[in-house]
């Protein structure tokens, strides 16, 4: 850390950490609600809707202050200035808090603009755009000021520029249903699959050219390419949303074709990943930031490109569309693809905002955090993919009501909460582990030279 | 690769895609009102929406796929089951679904309401959106009935065949197995009281057979059996 600004990260990355564990326990209720009957009584003044909107927005809020956060640890340090406006980006997460407690606490009394994950009310909405200018204004006026423009920095504030420009189609009442899921997808879609990728795509490479020493050019031309590809295919591969809800029968092959290619820009985020490790002018210490970037492009390829690819053909999709298998795709996607790189970046900057010598940190602890996590999210996303496979098959192909085919699913989803379990043990391990990062004790000598490389370089 | 093509990569592959998707945006508008039947969508079904979504059915439901799927797709709801069974559910979901596994809200929701979301419900049940969902198609429907009718116009006897695994061993036409004679065979020789007896203890005839007991089955049943492998040996035509 060189610039005193970049601590503004730190309380971005406290109030994420602390959101993501009550995340994946209302997820755990959700799961409950599937294999326990509830009680009428309590469905009517608790129902799973209510929790599932918690449990959806609590994910969007804290991933979002989470790339906030870093962006806030990344800006300075590529302008070379301190931050514009720091003050600005106090009352811009002490509003964003805000906006998330008075959800929470607004969809209890069932407060609720009905949109499924834009459920927040307009009047909170206004709250999020006027909090995303002063994000967006703090960030321009510190690269305008420095007159310094590079890749990175220029991928970064793309993404969160497109962004904050798409959370505009979610805003208004559209009266027709279709053309409401239409413009529901550009906020979805193309944050998922195009801003948040540029943000993610920008952060790995910043990390990857601070840890490895791999000369700048090499990694912004290949972060070019990597860019080029997921706009390319993300952009049109909007279209596989729009096979079933009213629009012309183009968009089953624009659709098809543009995201059955979705897979390549992860395939190269990949390569190039390793690439870069393999390239590294420094020893890849502390092991556990490592072992979270390779998982984390792992699991970002095989949750957003594998499992998504099975089923974003229209021959499968008629067959799979709105079923469990959606879930099993939507959560292993985003573990693998936002989560894990939020938690990556706080690993990343967490000991160097803490000034720990080198960067390195007490690991033990956090790697208990990580296989937990990561074995509980890919065995949720596998129980829930017997789960929808069952549902295609005897509701979708062989005609059963919806009630008497969700029967069997319900065992898969005990065994998907099961797996949530440890997702919580492990998510809670890491939080911890994070929010306590100690220096090594005792710091091995080979591990102090290391460390010492790593912050020259 | 040189850093100038890795620029023209990002640059011509992103708008290629941008111009894409705006094109056929501005497309798609032009064709939703026909799509979608908008000259239906009057101030009722308008009033329809937004009460589903002041309740926040669609974070329990899914509609044309999206939203949530702890309960039905609501997208062809009214066309499958019809107007009053969509306003029970509406008016009184803790009646309709109290030996259900799995409960509905009572949001005790007012007539106008109850009229507005239903009406909303059928507007949305017409959507030309190629057939989707699958269990509500109308085309897949008929073929589902005709694989029902199949079955349904098999004789009993037949399903006892089934049901027992007989063509595990046993042939009939050009299926099962080469273990035990063919059917079309077993009848020409003995009468169906025989078949009977013999179905529930074949090891009293013939000490030795690898024919397993089928005395589970009634004497009913297993007579059935008999009268239809002695028919089957009539139609032969053959001994």
């Amino acid at each position: 850390m060189r610039y005193q600004t970049q601590r503004l990260a730190y309380p971005y990355f406290v109030v994420a950490l602390l959101l993501f564990p009550l995340q994946v326990l209302v997820g755990l209720w959700l799961a409950a609600n599937y294999f326990i009957t509830m009680p009428q009584g309590l469905v009517d003044v608790f129902p799973f809707a209510t929790a599932r909107a918690i449990h959806t927005n609590l994910l969007v809020l804290w991933l979002l202050l989470g790339f906030m956060g870093a962006t806030f640890y990344v800006i300075p340090e590529e302008t070379g200035r301190e931050l514009a406006w720091p003050r600005l980006a106090v009352i811009q997460l002490a509003l964003l808090a805000g906006t998330g407690v008075s959800a929470v606490v607004g969809f209890l009394f069932g407060w609720t603009q009905g949109r499924p994950l834009l459920e927040i009310p307009l009047p909170l909405d206004l709250v999020v755009v006027a909090a995303a200018l002063m994000f967006l204004g703090n960030v321009a006026m510190t690269a305008i000021r420095a007159r310094r423009w590079t890749a990175t920095q220029g991928a970064l504030l793309g993404g969160l520029t497109f962004l904050a420009l798409l959370y505009l189609f979610g805003i208004p009442f559209y009266q027709n249903a279709a053309i409401d899921w239409y413009y529901w997808w550009f906020v979805i879609h193309l944050w998922v699959e195009g801003a948040w990728e540029l943000i993610v795509a920008a952060l790995t490479a910043f990390m990857l050219m601070k840890i490895t020493g791999v000369d700048r050019r090499v990694v912004e031309k290949w972060l070019y390419v990597e860019l080029g590809v997921f706009l390319f295919t993300g952009v049109a591969g909007t279209g596989h949303h729009y096979y079933w809800l009213g629009t012309p029968a183009y968009w089953l092959w624009v659709g098809g074709i543009f995201s059955a290619l979705e897979p390549l820009p992860i395939v190269l985020m990949v390569v190039d990943t390793f690439r870069f490790v393999r390239e590294s002018r420094a020893p890849l210490q502390p092991r556990l930031t490592w072992i979270y970037i390779v998982g984390g492009v792992l699991l970002h390829l095989v949750g957003a490109g594998l499992f998504g690819f099975a089923h974003t053909l229209p021959q499968i999709n008629y067959y799979t569309h709105g079923s469990q298998v959606t879930v099993s795709h939507g959560h292993l996607a985003f573990f693998g693809a936002y989560v894990l790189l939020n938690l990556t970046f706080m690993y990343f900057a967490l000991p160097r905002l803490r000034s720990l010598p080198g960067g390195a940190y007490d690991q033990r602890a956090g790697h208990w955090g990580f296989w937990l996590m990561s074995a509980g999210v890919v065995g949720m996303s596998l129980a829930f993919a017997v789960g929808g496979v069952l549902q295609t098959y005897l509701e979708r192909v062989g005609g059963q009501p919806y009630m008497i085919a969700a029967q069997p699913i319900r065992f898969w989803i005990f065994v998907a909460f099961v797996h949530g379990l440890v997702v919580l043990a492990g998510a809670t391990v890491a939080v911890v582990h994070l929010l306590r990062l100690r220096a090594p004790v005792p710091p091995p000598a080979t591990e102090r030279a290391a460390g010492a490389t790593v912050a020259v370089a | 690769m040189s850093e100038k093509a890795a620029r023209w990569i990002f640059w011509v592959g992103t708008l290629v895609s941008l111009g894409v998707l705006v094109t056929l945006t501005v497309d798609t508008h032009a064709r939703f009102a026909a799509l979608t039947h908008a000259d239906k969508l009057d101030a009722q079904v308008v009033a329809g929406k937004r009460a589903f979504e002041r309740h926040n059915c669609n974070d329990c439901h899914t509609i044309i796929g999206f939203g949530s799927y702890y309960a039905p797709d609501l997208t062809r709801a009214y066309a499958r089951l019809g107007d009053a069974t969509t306003r029970c559910r509406l008016e009184t979901p803790d009646v309709a679904f109290a030996a259900s596994f799995r409960k509905m809200p009572q949001q005790h929701l007012s007539p106008e309401e109850v009229n507005d979301i239903t009406a909303y419900l059928r507007w949305i049940s017409e959507i030309e959106n190629h057939d989707w969902p699958p269990q509500d198609s109308a085309a897949r429907l008929a073929r589902s009935t005709e694989r029902l009718l199949a079955g349904a116009s098999l004789s009993p006897a037949a399903a006892l065949i089934a049901q027992n695994n007989c063509l595990a061993c046993h042939s009939l036409g050009n299926q099962g197995g080469k273990v035990g004679p063919r059917f079309e065979w077993a009848g020409a020789r003995h009468g169906a009281e025989w078949i009977a007896a013999y179905l529930g203890n074949p090891a009293k005839d013939d000490p030795n057979t690898q024919m397993p007991a089928f005395s589970t089955l009634s004497h009913d049943d297993r007579l059935t059996i008999g009268e239809f492998l002695v028919a089957l040996a009539a139609n032969r035509g053959e001994r």
